[in-house]
């Protein structure tokens, strides 16, 4: 493999494998554990592989402990994997060459970067330092930064005296100083409530939209995931499930449609016919009042709704997809094997 | 970038004004137990193991120059290094565009305890002066050539010590074992019996952070011990940045 320069990040069979201590409960295996002390290797992440284009933003979906933000932290340079090649932008993560450092930034959503006790705007002065940003762009940077997230009044307060949300908010502003091309994000919006969540992913998107900048995001909400990203990556045990569009996703793993007719109250009973109707028992969820609610095969869709459409009086009809959570929720049920087996990207 | 740890340590520091009174006091209080030391030894002998009584006021002033610059700032950056490493929170000083190795080191700043340093450096000021004209150009440049070697060497032994965490990962008293050897120092490490006096020198190398610079100063160091604190510091300064760096492969951060 060799960095080629259309893709700004390369990653083959990557690994990464912790040793973790492992002790029963209790004083007694406490105490040999301090003689001996017995290790296993958990694989956090178990061979994948993926490029990402410049200016791509790539949601990780997952779910806890799935690798996501090992596979991160390898990216960002801070983990050196057990084994597998890995470049971004060109550079391998964890040699941390100053080129690279400067061109990259990782935010996350559990930890804060910004120093306690200081004023936020002195943690930005040392941002500026460390990356040595000229001052006349840096007073730039932050007006801009500074408007766009409304910092005007944090700006001078401890970090310590700030709400959870005014503080990613922060957080994130710091972290995008030294307008970097590379970004990954770790659950940014965790936490937050609903407006400062999409305040943040407003930011984000504005931010990559203005720069190009290449994106990896993971995050638990998936209205994140469906505001930011075309392309979602669906790790599982350490393992890519999926590679593809968020629609795809939902096309591959979700073989179901949900319909909702709402019948004319003033039309003729329907109660006998409904069964033939739909095409099969099982494909009826529920039948009230003058509403139905199917859970029809993909392929099936149409037919059955043209059928009804035909021979009932109906005064509205919705067909859609599942939430995507439930999909979200199928792919991690069906499991690895499953997924390889339907996998062909 | 020590400038900038400066600048935000004072930034920190100003918001507890109470801190530099207890700091000064408790400095103070320090001072006069070490003097009082040397006047109740020298009431009774007028040489200590070889050593009068200015000669021991200058390894006093050392004793809290070198403690000081530790105090200030290698030992709270130490601190927050292996803080850093437990907690994970070592990640964001990892993604900057810096030597991760200065940014640890200076990483965290005392303000205050800068106290310590102005009274150690002021004691031996008033040492040279009684020493009077036995202190030579030559000696005073020895002796800072051998205690920036001396620094060094503690550095990078405190460096070393830090980094075990990335293996160990909770060792906060490993450091308090050091500060307990570093009180061995406020006296020559020739008094001690060989088998400390050995410690002191090769275990834990107070001996030439402070005892071998005072030798300098007062013209009783031989430029063999010279050379070879100098060779040492180099020897320990590429020893713990290859350990550093060993170190930071075995990272794992917390896991969030």
């Amino acid at each position: 493999m060799s960095g080629t320069p259309e893709q700004a990040i390369q990653v083959r069979e990557l690994r990464k494998t912790y040793v973790v201590p492992e002790r029963e409960g209790g004083l007694a295996a406490a105490a040999r554990s301090l003689v001996r002390r017995r290790t296993r290797e958990v694989p956090a992440v178990a061979g994948i592989s993926f490029d990402v284009a410049p200016g791509e933003i790539v949601g990780f979906l997952g779910p806890n402990g799935a690798g996501k933000t090992t596979t991160l932290k390898v990216l960002s340079g801070l983990l050196h994997p057990t084994s597998g090649e890995v470049t971004a932008l060109g550079h391998v993560p964890w040699q941390r060459e100053t080129a690279f450092l400067r061109r990259m930034t990782l935010i996350m959503g559990q930890r804060n970067q910004l120093a306690w006790d200081i004023p936020v705007v002195d943690s930005f002065d040392l941002n500026r330092a460390i990356y040595q940003i000229p001052a006349a762009e840096y007073r730039e940077r932050v007006k801009e930064l500074v408007e766009l997230l409304e910092l005007e009044e944090l700006l001078r307060k401890p970090v310590r005296n700030l709400s959870l949300g005014e503080r990613m908010k922060c957080e994130v502003a710091g972290s995008l100083l030294h307008r970097p091309d590379v970004l990954f994000l770790d659950e940014p919006t965790i936490g937050l409530d609903v407006t400062m969540q999409r305040r943040i992913r407003n930011f984000i998107a504005h931010y990559t939209e203005r720069t190009g900048a290449t994106t990896l995001l993971t995050s638990h909400y998936m209205a994140d995931v469906e505001a930011l990203c075309r392309r979602v990556l669906v790790i599982h045990h350490g393992q890519l499930l999926y590679d593809g569009d968020l629609a795809g996703l939902v096309t591959r793993f979700s073989p179901h449609k949900t319909i909702v007719i709402d019948l004319e109250p003033s039309g003729p009973a329907v109660d006998g016919r409904i069964e033939a109707l739909v095409g099969s028992p099982d494909w009826l969820v529920s039948h009230a009042e003058d509403r139905l609610t199917l859970r029809v095969p993909r392929s099936e869709t149409a037919a059955v709704t043209t059928r009804l459409l035909a021979n009932l009086q109906v005064a509205d009809v919705i067909v859609e997809e599942p939430p995507i959570d439930e999909v979200i929720d199928l792919v991690f049920a069906a499991g690895p094997a499953d997924a390889q087996a339907k996998d062909a990207r | 970038m020590l400038w900038l740890s400066f600048r935000l340590g004072a930034l920190n520091a100003i918001q507890y004004r109470a801190d530099f009174m207890v700091q000064l006091f408790q400095s103070l209080i320090g001072l006069g137990i070490a003097l009082g030391g040397i006047a109740v030894v020298f009431s009774q002998t007028d040489q200590l193991g070889g050593w009068r009584q200015e000669e021991l006021i200058a390894l006093i002033g050392v004793f809290m120059l070198v403690g000081g610059l530790i105090a200030v700032v290698i030992r709270p950056s130490m601190e927050q290094l292996m803080e850093g490493v437990r907690l994970g929170t070592l990640d964001f000083t990892l993604t900057k565009p810096a030597d991760a190795q200065v940014l640890v080191s200076v990483k965290r700043v005392e303000i205050w305890r800068l106290v310590e340093v102005v009274l150690g450096a002021a004691l031996i000021v008033l040492a040279m002066v009684q020493l009077g004209e036995r202190v030579s150009l030559e000696r005073v440049a020895a002796f800072a050539v051998t205690m920036l070697a001396g620094v060094a060497i503690v550095y990078s032994f405190l460096l070393i010590l830090s980094t075990l965490a990335f293996w160990l990962v909770r060792l906060e008293n490993i450091l308090v074992i050091f500060h307990s050897m570093y009180e061995a120092g406020r006296w020559p490490v020739g008094i001690y019996p060989p088998w400390l006096r050995a410690t002191l020198t090769f275990v834990v190398p107070v001996a030439f952070a402070i005892t071998v610079p005072v030798e300098a100063l007062v013209g009783r160091l031989e430029p063999a011990t010279l050379v070879g604190s100098l060779l040492l510091a180099v020897a320990f300064l590429i020893a713990s940045r290859w350990f550093w760096r060993l170190g930071l492969r075995h990272y794992t951060g917390a896991s969030a």
